[in-house]
């Protein structure tokens, strides 16, 4: 398995009244095709930020150093415009609200086919194509009516298969998916899920999969990387995470999992 | 959609009767005899009684209401003056049907605003975009001072400044006159310039700061971070994914501002002495010339009634969400 993605020695810092604050601390993984890399932790744990600092996305202000690279290529210094050209190109991304990540004044057709028309070009007859072709394929019924509907007139599990499409129609080297199940119900989590390891297995794309959620990451991700407060607390393959973690902290959030032979309480 | 349009226009004709008989009994029934204004200094019980004959003021209400809705259709007869259709009353303070001067005055009022609202739009609108984007800059903070104080100046204030600086001192701007476009542009244009510009200042300061606020608020949304994570250009960003979220709700505001503002200016055309609606309501007002204040609310209300309905439609256009509710 070759790495396609390198992250090393990422720290984020945020300057505030009280002096920089630093929201990710050292953090190093890898990624490699075909591959899915679980980041777990709680909120504030600095996952997100990860995220948006790979891409560039981080608000004003925050600083970033170390190294981030795609196939080879250093993503960190780079400027606005070069990283443009990566952002939904070569790393694409998937948020947790899909109603609130899709806008509401644009049909799901146009979000997309924009996309394709700004990274692959071509007329924008062909780019609709492109958008019914990416919503057949996440499995949305009658594309070529659904095509012009706007994101208010599909189910909370439908946006989010809008999304992949959309996070898929430049067929990118890297997938990075922020809670992509979070705000979704159980049996539409486990449908996206699915849809996501089916892609992932037809298109060779690399996953970063970023959740809260121990259970969502060992049915999906080989990797998995578990940050607490910014810092990287455990990082191996998921069945060394899962049967034996090395840190008090894994075991705990592993303990906080439901299990349902658990003994009910008095 | 057909169906929600035509309700829109019911519910317009159900709003404009009722403001119809609303200042009706205000105004004639609150306020003092318009028989007794009518009649002047030397006023005897039988010319009251007659004039109150004339003006039919000595039938019940409704029925007196009822002609002057029939008037506005099919005109009416005060005595030996007959009033044509559409008949809105007659002032006998100037011998003139009350719909004759407002049509005379209309354009003054109209022009005032276009230029005041092409004004204000344009300046509130890029003022506050640019202000939005530098966030934080000294542009940002010197133009939304600036917007704070521009909205605290009156308007009489700033219309009496600009009179004494431009066409006093300075002279490089004439005396404002109602002069017609066809007979000479560019004083035409010079003419209106000041009254556009004082009416424009006290909105553009508003705007450009609402069009601040709902910018940074479109620019913290979940899908602008969607956008730029999809590698789209800044200027497409903008002008898709920040604009047009942002501006939608300024439509309202201004449909609502623009249209109370073609019911007249009446500070700005009093202060500049322009020939419009404004002038003429605080002209009547001044008089007590009940037909022509009744006739100038009535207007102002439809243009605002108006105003309300083209919003809502404008909004269906512009907002899908509201379209599907609407449909």
């Amino acid at each position: 398995m070759s790495d396609l993605f390198i992250v090393d020695d990422l720290t984020v810092t945020f300057p505030t009244s009280r002096g920089p604050v630093e929201v990710v601390k050292n953090l190093s993984f890898t990624v490699g095709r075909d591959d899915t890399l679980g980041i777990v932790g709680e909120s504030g744990s600095g996952k997100s930020m990860t995220a948006l600092a790979v891409l560039g996305l981080l608000p004003r202000g925050a600083q970033t150093s170390g190294s981030v690279r795609l196939d080879g290529t250093e993503l960190l210094g780079k400027s606005e415009r070069d990283l443009r050209a990566v952002r939904g190109n070569a790393i694409s991304m998937v948020f947790q609200d899909p109603l609130s990540s899709l806008n509401p004044y644009y049909t799901v057709g146009l979000q997309i086919s924009e996309m394709y028309q700004t990274h692959q070009g071509g007329s924008r007859r062909a780019a609709k194509q492109v958008a019914i072709e990416a919503l057949e394929r996440v499995g949305i019924p009658d594309p070529e009516r659904r095509v012009d509907h706007y994101p208010h007139q599909f189910s909370g599990g439908q946006r989010q298969r809008v999304m992949i499409a959309m996070a898929l129609c430049c067929s990118p080297s890297l997938l990075i998916a922020d809670e992509p199940t979070t705000a979704l119900d159980v049996t539409v989590q486990a449908q996206i899920l699915e849809l996501l390891a089916e892609l992932q297995s037809t298109t060779g794309t690399g996953m970063i999969f970023i959740t809260h959620d121990l259970a969502v990451i060992s049915s999906i991700a080989q990797r998995v990387l578990v940050m607490r407060e910014g810092d990287p607390v455990e990082y191996g393959t998921a069945e060394q995470v899962f049967s034996d973690p090395q840190h008090e902290y894994t075991r705990m959030l592993l303990d906080a999992v439901p299990r349902i032979d658990d003994e009910v309480p008095a | 959609m057909t169906r929600y349009v035509l309700g829109r226009l019911g519910s317009v004709v159900l709003i404009l009767l009722a403001v119809c008989l609303f200042t009706y009994l205000i105004f004639f029934k609150l306020s003092p005899d318009p028989a007794v204004m009518i009649c002047g200094k030397t006023c005897t019980p039988d010319r009251i009684n007659s004039i109150r004959d004339v003006l039919g003021l000595n039938q019940p209400i409704l029925t007196q209401f009822w002609e002057f809705l029939r008037g506005i259709f099919a005109g009416r007869q005060y005595g030996s003056v007959h009033c044509p259709a559409p008949c809105l009353g007659y002032s006998f303070q100037t011998n003139e049907s009350v719909w004759s001067m407002i049509t005379a005055r209309l354009p003054v009022s109209i022009t005032v605003a276009v230029g005041a609202a092409v004004l204000w739009l344009l300046a509130g609108v890029i003022g506050g975009l640019v202000s939005a984007v530098k966030q934080g800059t000294w542009w940002d903070r010197t133009a939304m001072a600036l917007a704070l104080g521009g909205v605290s100046i009156p308007n009489y204030v700033l219309a009496l400044l600009l009179q004494y600086v431009l066409v006093v001192k300075l002279q490089v701007l004439p005396f404002p006159s109602a002069v017609p476009f066809a007979d000479n542009p560019v004083l035409w244009f010079e003419s209106y310039l000041m009254p556009w510009v004082v009416l424009a200042v006290g909105y553009a300061c508003l705007y450009a700061r609402l069009t601040r606020s709902n910018v940074i608020d479109t620019l913290s949304e979940n899908y602008f971070r969607t956008a730029r994570a999809k590698g789209l250009s800044g200027s497409l960003i903008m002008r898709r994914h920040a604009l047009r979220p942002a501006l939608t709700p300024i439509t309202t505001i201004f449909g609502m501002d623009f249209a109370g503002l073609l019911g007249g200016a009446l500070i700005t055309e009093t202060v500049f002495g322009l020939n419009g609606i404004g002038k003429m309501a605080a002209d009547s007002i001044a008089k007590n010339d009940q037909p022509v204040i009744m006739a100038v609310t009535l207007l102002a209300a439809f243009f605002v009634v108006i105003g309300n309905v083209v919003v809502d439609l404008l909004y269906t256009a512009l907002d899908p969400r509201v379209r599907v509710v609407s449909s």
